[in-house]
C-alpha cells in the first residue's frame, strides 16, 4: 500500500487538451473519487495513473517511486474496468489468478489467494465457470477479485458499477466501501454519479473540462462549494440559483430576492466594490422550509412532486431573480432558469396552484461572483 | 399462427438458397458417376440407373491424384501460414495503433486485393525466374500469399476491432507486455476469427489456377490439383467422368475442413468479456 502523488500532469491529443495541470496528493489508504460530467478527463487521468496512456507532461509517483515511465505491469496497481474486461477464454479462477501467474507466483500460492478472494466476494462456487456464464453482478465481483488477489499498492476503478441495475449498484457500492475498509488499499474511483461520490469517498475530486474544480471531503463539498459548477454538481435536486444585484449600506451587502431585501452572509470587506454588481445566489432545496422563517415569501407552486417521504415543490422565480447561467445546471436534473425547487419533508398538504408560504435563512445562501463564478465568502 | 407461417417462409428461403448453392456440387457428382451416354441425354437424368462408382478408384490409380492433392495442400498450408503470420500483426496494428498515415496504409493494402491476379502474374514470373523459383512449389506459396495477405489482414483487423481494448489493457495491468497481451489474451479470444480467416486463405490458395499454370507447368512433380485436372482435358476426347471425379476429390478436402472447423467458425467466444 502506498500514497499516490500526481504532479502537473497534462494530456493532449493533438490540438485537443484533455487534462491541464492536474495536481493531487493521495494519502496511503485513502479512497478518492474522481467525479465530473462525461468527457471531463476522468478515465484519461486513471489510464495515465495505470500507465495505459502516456501523459504529455508531469509526473506520477506511487509510494516514493516515480512510475511515470514504467509499464502498467511494473506499477503494482490493479484496475477494475467499466465493462469488467474479464478474459473470456479463461475460467473465473484463472481470470483471478492471471496477474499472479504473470508475476511468476507458484501454483499453490495462486490457488490459496484466489480461493481466499473468492470467499470474500462470495464467488467461490463459480471458480470453474467462464465469464459468459455469469450474471452482471457476478462478473463485477470477479473483476474485483482479480484486483484484490494481486494485493497491489492501489486500486484504480473506472465506473465499475455503471453497468449494473440500480438496486445492485447500491448493494455493490456498500460492498466496495466495506472491502476498502477491510483491505485499506489506496483506491481511486471514477464515476459520474455524484451520489456514489458522496457516499463512498474520503475525498472527492470534481473535474470539468480537464480541470480540477475542487478537492474536498463530501461534507465540505456540499457545505462550501468553491464555485458555481461544484455547487450545482453536488446535491440532488441541485442547488437553486438566483440572480441578484448587490446594494451596499452600513448594515452590509444586500440583494432583493422574491421582492424582499435580504442581507447576504458575506462581510462587505470580503469583496470591495461589490456594490452595484450582479451576483448569483445559491440556495439548496433542502434549506427551504415550509411556514414562516427569517425570509418568508408566499407563492403558488407550479408543480408538486411527491416522493412519499418528501415533496419537491417547483416555484416560479420572480423575473428580477432569473437568468443564472446555464452552466450552473445540476448534474442530474434538467434545471430551468425560471424555477426554484424546494424539498420539503413532512410538509403536510401542498397542491399545485394553492398558495403556500415558504421561507429560508439568508445565512444558508451561497454567494457567487456572476462573472468568475467563484464563491464569495 | 403468424409466427409459424413466417417461420415456414424462412425455411423455404433457406432451402431454396441451399438448392441453388448445392446443385453444381450435386451435378458434379452425377456427372462423375453417370455412364457417358447419359451425359448428353435430354431431358437430363438426375441420377444414373447404374452409378459408375469405379471411376474414383480408376483415376486414383491412373492419375497422380495423391501427388496433386498433396501439392495443393502444401501450397495452401504454406501460403496460409505465411499470410497469417504477417496479417495477425498487420491487422492488429491497423486495429489498435493510431499512427500517422495508418489509415491510408490500410487502404493501400485494400487496393492491392482489387488488382486481378493476372496482372501480377507477369512481374511475379520475372521475379521468381531471377531467383530460380519457377517450377518450385515455393513460387505458388509466395504468390498465393500476395493474394491472401490483403484479405486476411482486413478480416483480422475487423475481428480485432470487435474485441474491447480493455482486454489487453487489463492484461497489461496484470503484467503482460503488449506482445504478451496479444499472444496470451487477444489471439486466444480471436480464435474463431483466426480460424475463419485461415480457412478463407486456404480456399483462396486451393482454388488458384492462374499462378500454378504460369509457374509450374513445366514441373509435373509440382502440379497442384487444379493444374493437374486441366491436363486431363484431351485434345480430341475428354473423359468427363474422370474430370468430374477428380473435381470431387479436389472439393472434398474443403468440405472436410469446414466440418472440422465449424465449431470455431460459429464463434461467440467473446461473449462475456463485457457487461
Ligand atoms: N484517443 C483519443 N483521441 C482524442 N481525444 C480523446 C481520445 N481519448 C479520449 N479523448 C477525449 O478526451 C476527453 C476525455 O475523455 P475521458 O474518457 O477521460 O472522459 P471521461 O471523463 O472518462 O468521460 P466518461 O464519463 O464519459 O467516461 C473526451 O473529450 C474525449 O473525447
Ligand atoms: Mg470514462
Amino acid at each position: 500500500m502506498a500514497g499516490i502523488r500526481i504532479e502537473n500532469v497534462r494530456k493532449s491529443y493533438g490540438a485537443v487538451t484533455v487534462l491541464r495541470d492536474f495536481n493531487l496528493d493521495i494519502a496511503d489508504g485513502e479512497f478518492v473519487v474522481f467525479v465530473g460530467p462525461s468527457g471531463c478527463g476522468k478515465s484519461t487521468m486513471l489510464k495515465i495513473l495505470a500507465g495505459l496512456e502516456e501523459a504529455s507532461g508531469g509526473r506520477v509517483l506511487i509510494g516514493e517511486r516515480d512510475v511515470t515511465d514504467l509499464a502498467p505491469g511494473d506499477r503494482d496497481i490493479a484496475m477494475v474496468f467499466q465493462n469488467y474486461a474479464l478474459y473470456p477464454h479463461l475460467t473465473v479462477a484463472r481470470n483471478m489468478g492471471f496477474g499472479l501467474k504473470m508475476r511468476g507466483m507458484d501454483r499453490g500460492e495462486i490457488d490459496r489467494r484466489v480461493s481466499e478472494a473468492a470467499k470474500i466476494l462470495a464467488v467461490d462456487h463459480l471458480l470453474d465457470r467462464r465469464p459468459k456464464e455469469l450474471s452482471g453482478g457476478q462478473r463485477q465481483r470477479v473483476a474485483l477479485g482479480r484486483a484484490i488477489v494481486r494485493e497491489p499498492q492501489a486500486f484504480l476503478m473506472d465506473e465499475p458499477l455503471s453497468n449494473l441495475d440500480a438496486k445492485l449498484r447500491v448493494h455493490m457500492r456498500a460492498e466496495i466501501s466495506a472491502l476498502h475498509k477491510r483491505l485499506g488499499v489506496t483506491t481511486i474511483y471514477v464515476t459520474h454519479d455524484q451520489i456514489e461520490a458522496m457516499t463512498m469517498a474520503d475525498r472527492i475530486v470534481i473535474m470539468r473540462d480537464g480541470e480540477i474544480q475542487q478537492i474536498a471531503d463530501p461534507d465540505t463539498m456540499f457545505a462550501r462549494p468553491e464555485n458555481l459548477f461544484v455547487a450545482g454538481f453536488i446535491g440532488s435536486p441541485g442547488m437553486n440559483f438566483l440572480l441578484g444585484n448587490v446594494t451596499a449600506d452600513e448594515r452590509g451587502a444586500r440583494v432583493s430576492l422574491f421582492g424582499q431585501d435580504v442581507c447576504l452572509p458575506v462581510p462587505l470587506a470580503a469583496v470591495p466594490g461589490i456594490a452595484g454588481r450582479p451576483v448569483i445566489l445559491g440556495l439548496r432545496p433542502e434549506h427551504i422550509g415550509p411556514a414562516h422563517g427569517p425570509v418568508s415569501f408566499a407563492v403558488r407552486p407550479r408543480l408538486v412532486e411527491s416522493l412519499g417521504s418528501e415533496k419537491y415543490i417547483y416555484v416560479d422565480l420572480p423575473h428580477e431573480n432569473r437568468g443564472a447561467p446555464a452552466d450552473a445546471k445540476g448534474a442530474d436534473d434538467e434545471r430551468r432558469g425560471d424555477a426554484l425547487i424546494a424539498r420539503l419533508v413532512d410538509a403536510g398538504a401542498v397542491a399545485t396552484g394553492e398558495p403556500i408560504t415558504l421561507s429560508f435563512d439568508p445565512a444558508r445562501l451561497h454567494v457567487f461572483d456572476a462573472e468568475t463564478h467563484r464563491a464569495i465568502r | 399462427m403468424k409466427l409459424r407461417s413466417s417461420r415456414i417462409a424462412l425455411y423455404l428461403g433457406v432451402a431454396a438458397t441451399c438448392a441453388v448453392l448445392l446443385f453444381p456440387i450435386y451435378w458434379l457428382l452425377v456427372t462423375a458417376i453417370s455412364p457417358p451416354a447419359d451425359l448428353r441425354s435430354l431431358p437430363p437424368r438426375f441420377w444414373p440407373d447404374v452409378p459408375q462408382w469405379q471411376v474414383f478408384s480408376r483415376i486414383a490409380e491412373e492419375r497422380p491424384m495423391l501427388l496433386w492433392l498433396t501439392n495443393s495442400t502444401l501450397a495452401a498450408l504454406g501460403s496460409v501460414a505465411l499470410s497469417m503470420t504477417v496479417s495477425v500483426f498487420a491487422g492488429y496494428a491497423l486495429s489498435r495503433f493510431r499512427v500517422r498515415g495508418g489509415q491510408s496504409l490500410g487502404l493501400f493494402i485494400l487496393t492491392a486485393k482489387m488488382l486481378p491476379a493476372t496482372l501480377l502474374v507477369i512481374p511475379l514470373f520475372g521475379i521468381f525466374r531471377s531467383v530460380g523459383l519457377i517450377g518450385s512449389l515455393w513460387s505458388v506459396v509466395l504468390a498465393h500469399a500476395t493474394l491472401i495477405v490483403p484479405f486476411t489482414t482486413w478480416m483480422l483487423k475487423g475481428y480485432f476491432d470487435t474485441i474491447p481494448r480493455e482486454l489487453e489493457q487489463a492484461a497489461m495491468v496484470d503484467g503482460c507486455s503488449p506482445l504478451g497481451a496479444l499472444f496470451r489474451v487477444i489471439l486466444p479470444v480471436a480464435t474463431p476469427g483466426l480460424a475463419a480467416t485461415a480457412l478463407y486463405g486456404f480456399v483462396l490458395s486451393w482454388s488458384d489456377y492462374a499462378y500454378a499454370r504460369t509457374f509450374l507447368t513445366n514441373a509435373q512433380q509440382s502440379w497442384t490439383a487444379n493444374l493437374g485436372i486441366t491436363t486431363m482435358k484431351g485434345e480430341y476426347v475428354t473423359d468427363w467422368n474422370e474430370i468430374s471425379a477428380a473435381a470431387v476429390f479436389v472439393a472434398l478436402p474443403i468440405l472436410v475442413i469446414y466440418l472440422f472447423l465449424e465449431r470455431y467458425l460459429v464463434g461467440g467466444l467473446t461473449a462475456g468479456a463485457e457487461k
